[in-house]
């Protein structure tokens, strides 16, 4: 996990960097209002960056907040945060030498809707999370339960080949190596069930849709300044939140965002009805590893993936 | 005179059951895969095991995620109009929260004023509320700040409060006295079960740990209105979504969209936010394209306009857009922070 | 799948200007007969084609969708069609995972020399969709009623 005392580093290199004037603002995580909750800080003040923390909710991917800034930034990035960022140097949104990427090793992030279901109960009913090595210990009731962190961590960070940055200024704390991936259980469920049965499975899910695009919101790769969702001439898809049209903007979604997404799982998290969207937005990931042999974000010189080609390629599928 | 009664945790099947002889049942559900009202299943009532509260509120009863005004078909004759049939049923909406009951008082001044919506109104005039007062307040729970309670029953037909084994039923309205006359499922409700109902309603009080003082918040906001900084730093986190808006249950802002084709085509009404970014978008130009615009514009029209036009705050302090937002932007903590200055008239 | 004997397959082609419509332009001079099924889109370029609009084709009840450019190396624009390659790749492989039949997405390389390719193409495709069948894929009908 997140060493705790890797803070204070965290918050030295901060205050640091914008005291000597090196950066405008910082951008990282501090306690949020609720338990077990963080919320960005976003700040040009040396004092409120004594608030920044590192600790297992660390959950956002503050790479959305690059695009359009003005002027120098130092950013908290965790392993798929910084390849967010590296995608985005690629897109153009943002230049290196603006960012100062203070890269945080990460062994995962808890999932706090998994400790609820595990658990039985609320958040904000339970006492207190922590957690030792590979055990997650959870108080409530007056009473512990302790679980294994491949039960508790969300499903994409159980994936996750590059838990440290793959770019970065300063790195917080040490390096580690990715562990073998966890049995991805939700989406191999998916792909066991007949083709008819997962269309009919999308419709469903999408028919929960309210169309609040806090999925496009919380992606750094959604940075369209028009959405294609909003377009008018021609209208592409109803604004009204039609099943038919919910699953139409995600699956477009999801290709536009193809060689771009790092699989950060925000979308999911952020989706307050809690529609599976990572089952859509990594098996594009895994399309794309698949057929171009390409992850999102490792490599900054790269060119972004749909804008270049290999002389050979995908032929299967052309007739 | 209102009628006191009470009924089992384990006959409140039978309740619903009963009721669902002359309404649509409507009660919280987990089956979408997050809690929301739906049709009750007609099968138990064990949602009480777990239900706080849902996350898309009651108003979507009363505002359909996908609302059809009219459709039109065309032919060799030329246009023909149809507007949809009204509900066969009237609706029950059993379980609904203080925080949300009250909403539907706030909803309703801006749907019956100027312009009497039909598509709401007769939805609203068909339906009845039965309460349920909150044992378990989340920890996002502002309700008491506001003039509500987990036990206020303002906007409820007839009030449920947990007791021991089951539920103390009240009637709250006229229409809820009738329906509770003409229930026979209802038990007789002894001293010791209002006392004890009574009691469970304060402990529940006690139990909100989420307060914020709107004494003058009105002039506050206006005062502070033209401090770009101030909401510059206020809005830097938000991501302009619609999650707030959406899930609120005092929001009522809506989009209207054609659809045709061909050989007609129909009109839908649904759910839209202050908080995107082309809300404001026209032809000229988007008066709210900076975002700490739309976040200022949220919180003024909740807590400033909305009581300078019907002297309510538009917010009940059910704490959704705490709970749900996904960077955790709490408006609660806006409204402590708002630079203070000498207030001179205080709402 | 019931016997529709009225229901004829509708598909919509987005043909790149310089090579696919010139091809399916030689088919017609020709006098080459294919299947009425199609209807066609001319698009500057195949590399024009953003799969948007392959999938609003299927929103709006189409039941198949073709699109074909120049051959890779001979684009008019040079890499036109080397971005629809990797775009097509995507989302024909994206909708075959979400239980679409890959049959009713495809794509093709035609030169303007190839009327007979064209044909071929479309003849195969517009047997196969229906053999798949009508798209139902964003009915209604299909699921329960919505309010």
């Amino acid at each position: 996990m997140i060493k705790e005392n890797n803070c204070n580093k965290l918050i030295e290199e901060a205050k640091n960097l914008l005291k000597q004037g090196k950066v405008q603002r910082i951008i990282g995580f501090e306690k949020g209002s609720l338990r077990f909750t963080v919320t960005p800080l976003i700040t040009s003040d040396t004092d409120a960056a004594e608030r920044l923390v590192i600790n297992p909710f660390i959950v956002n991917n503050l790479s959305n907040f690059l695009t359009g800034l003005k002027g120098k930034t130092a950013i908290v990035a965790k392993g798929c945060d910084s390849r967010s960022i590296v995608s985005l140097i690629q897109d153009n949104k943002v230049k290196r030498e603006d960012v100062v990427i203070l890269g945080i090793p990460c062994n995962g992030i808890i999932d706090l809707a998994k400790v609820e279901k595990l658990t039985g109960i609320d958040k904000d009913k339970i006492d207190n999370i922590s957690l030792n090595g590979d055990k997650v210990l959870v108080s409530f009731n007056g009473g512990k339960k302790e679980f294994a962190t491949t039960e508790v961590l969300f499903d994409n960070c159980l994936a996750c080949d590059m838990p440290t940055p793959t770019e970065y200024d300063v790195l917080i704390g040490e390096a580690i190596k990715p562990k073998p991936p966890v049995s991805q259980d939700k989406l191999n469920e998916l792909k066991e069930k007949l083709p008819a049965e997962r269309w009919l499975y999308w419709q469903e899910q999408f028919s929960h849709c309210i169309r609040c695009y806090a999925c496009r919101s919380v992606c750094p790769a959604c940075f369209c300044t028009r959405c294609f969702a909003e377009e008018n001439k021609p209208q592409w898809l109803s604004p009204t939140p039609h099943w038919q049209d919910n699953l139409l903007f995600q699956i477009t979604r999801s290709i536009h965002l193809a060689g771009r997404c790092t699989d950060c799982g925000e979308c999911e998290r952020a989706c307050p009805v809690n529609i599976p969207l990572r089952s859509l937005t990594k098996e594009m990931y895994d399309i794309v590893d698949d057929v171009f042999d390409y992850k999102a974000g490792t490599d900054k010189e790269d060119a972004p993936l749909m804008a270049s080609y290999e002389s050979e390629e995908a032929e299967d599928l052309f007739l | 005179m209102s009628i006191i009664k009470k009924i089992g945790k384990q006959d409140l099947g039978k309740l619903l059951e009963e009721w669902k002889q002359g309404f649509k049942v409507l009660a919280p559900s987990r089956e979408s895969g997050a809690a929301a009202f739906t049709e009750w299943n007609g099968k138990d009532a064990s949602f009480t095991d777990w239900y706080r509260n849902t996350v898309t509120p009651p108003k979507s009863i009363l505002l359909p995620l996908v609302e059809k005004m009219f459709s039109y078909t065309k032919n060799e004759e030329g246009y023909k109009l149809e507007t949809p049939p009204p509900d066969e049923k009237k609706q029950l909406v059993f379980g609904i929260r203080p925080c949300d009951a009250k909403a539907f008082n706030l909803l309703d001044m801006t749907f019956k004023d100027d312009y009497q919506d039909p598509y709401y109104l007769n939805r609203r005039q068909n339906i009845i509320l039965v309460g349920l007062s909150c044992k378990d307040p989340y920890a996002c729970c502002f309700c008491t700040s506001l003039g509500s309670s987990p036990s206020d029953s303002s906007g409820m037909d007839i009030m449920l409060t947990d007791i021991k084994d089951g539920f103390l039923v009240e009637s709250v309205s006229k229409i809820g006295e009738e329906l509770m006359q003409n229930t026979k499922s209802l038990l007789e409700a002894t001293d010791d079960d209002k006392a004890e109902a009574e009691n469970n309603r304060q402990a529940a009080i006690q139990k909100i740990s989420r307060k914020i003082d709107v004494k003058g918040i009105s002039e506050k906001l206006r005062q502070c209105f033209d401090d770009e900084s101030f909401w510059q730093d206020i809005a830097a986190k938000c991501v302009s979504c619609g999650i707030c808006t959406l899930l609120c249950p005092t929001c009522y802002c809506f989009d209207i969209n054609d659809e045709v084709t061909a050989e007609g085509g129909a009109r839908y009404r649904s759910p839209d936010s202050c908080s995107f970014s082309v809300y404001t978008k026209m032809p000229v130009e988007n008066p709210r394209s900076e975002k700490w615009k739309r976040v200022r514009n949220r919180v003024c029209h909740k807590y400033q306009v909305y009581p300078t036009l019907f002297n309510e705050i538009a917010c009940t302090g059910c704490g959704r857009c705490i709970r749900l937002c996904p960077v955790n932007w709490d408006i609660t903590q806006t409204l402590e922070s708002l630079p203070s200055s000498e207030v001179k008239d205080a709402k | 799948m019931e016997e529709n004997t009225d229901w004829e397959p509708r598909i919509v082609g987005f043909l790149c200007k310089w090579c696919s419509y010139a091809g399916a332009d030689l088919a017609g001079i020709s006098r080459k007969k294919y299947p009425a099924n199609i209807r066609i889109i001319k698009v500057p370029c195949s590399g024009r084609v953003d799969p948007l609009f392959v999938l609003k084709a299927l929103r709006l009840g189409f039941d198949g969708v073709l699109v074909s450019g120049c051959h890779p190396g001979d684009c008019h624009y040079q890499t036109g069609n080397y971005r629809n390659r990797r775009r097509f790749a995507i989302t024909k492989k994206l909708l075959e995972s979400m239980g679409v039949d890959p049959r009713r997405v495809q794509a093709s390389w035609v030169s303007a020399s190839e009327g007979g390719k064209f044909v071929e193409v479309i003849t195969k495709m517009i047997d196969e969709i229906k053999e798949i069948g009508p798209n139902e894929m964003f009915t209604d009908d299909k699921r329960k009623q919505l309010q």
